[in-house]
């Protein structure tokens, strides 16, 4: 009954407010999209115009914005754009290696942990992202050091499969979200290890996984 | 006489620097794959950079011809 009634559910979608005009992202790429192209057509015109030689009336000017301004706005929009998009969960699958954990995160019908948060929308967005980096701000400068090198070995092909976490999950990914709820703190399951967790000697993940799917032993590439 | 057509030269490098600059920008607000916003980052913005001391070369070439600086 519960399951025909979510079946039902997700075709449809939830309405939007009142007024809605779209996301940040969305208008932030838009407007880039238009920035682009107004500089390109502002760059060709100064190429024209350069045929007079860089003494023309009103070249330097013309310069200016063409080749220093627009381009310093794109790359503002730009940088926005692609530091919010690259934290998304369709950023993180964009790697083939990561195929088999976004097709589990979205499957409705698996229990491992990174699923289960994701169906029951424990977490709202960027879920990899979420759980997988430090909070703060070197948590995110690590998080984003870490994705070039991940980008980088997966480009050149340095990487084994299968894909394993680099270090042991922390438990601070855990007790960011769950660590000052009161149904976490007041579990009776928790009450005798709440040190042990709080502590890291123990780990969250001795009692809950398995947190993917287990990978098949695949040939890279 | 080739001296006249340097800052010309250097404008117009300036000029594909940023177009380059500006297709790679699309690149990722169409489709910001980990790939391509690294590639913006790491070479898309070098390259901008280098457009604008091009740029400036110039600037400061043309302002010494004038008898400026």
């Amino acid at each position: 009954m519960i399951l025909a009634a979510g079946e039902a559910a997700g075709q449809l979608t939830p309405p939007l407010p009142h007024g809605w005009i779209g996301t940040t992202s969305q208008w932030i790429e838009g407007f880039g999209i238009g920035l682009v192209v107004l500089n390109i057509v502002l760059l060709a015109l100064v190429w024209h115009r350069l045929r007079a030689g860089p003494g023309a009336p009103g070249m330097w000017g013309w310069l200016l914005v063409a080749v220093g301004l627009v381009p310093i706005m794109v790359g503002f929009m730009t940088f926005a754009h692609g530091l919010e998009s690259s934290a998304t969960v369709s950023a993180c699958g964009s790697c083939h290696v990561m195929t088999p954990f976004v097709r589990d995160l979205r499957d409705p019908k698996s229990d491992t942990l990174a699923a289960v948060h994701f169906k029951n929308r424990f977490i709202l967005r960027n879920q990899c992202y979420e759980c997988h980096s430090d909070y703060g701000l070197a948590g995110t400068i690590s998080a984003k050091l870490s994705g070039v090198g991940h980008v980088l070995r997966y480009t050149t092909g340095r990487y084994t499969l299968p894909i394993k976490i680099a270090k042991p999950y922390p438990n601070s990914g855990c007790l960011e979200c769950h660590g000052e709820s009161q149904r976490f703190l007041s579990s009776p399951s928790k009450k005798d290890i709440l040190p042990e967790l709080m502590s890291g000697k123990m780990s969250c993940l001795d009692c809950h996984a398995p947190v993917h799917p287990e990978q098949k032993k695949e040939a890279r590439r | 006489m080739t001296e006249p057509r340097r800052p010309l030269r250097l404008l117009r490098v300036a000029i594909i620097l940023a177009l380059v600059f500006n297709l790679m920008a699309l690149v990722v607000l169409i489709r910001a794959t980990p790939i391509a916003f690294t590639l913006f980052m790491f070479l898309a913005q070098p390259l901008f950079a280098l457009a604008l001391i091009l740029m400036a070369v110039a600037v400061l070439g043309e302002l010494r011809a004038r008898r400026t600086l």
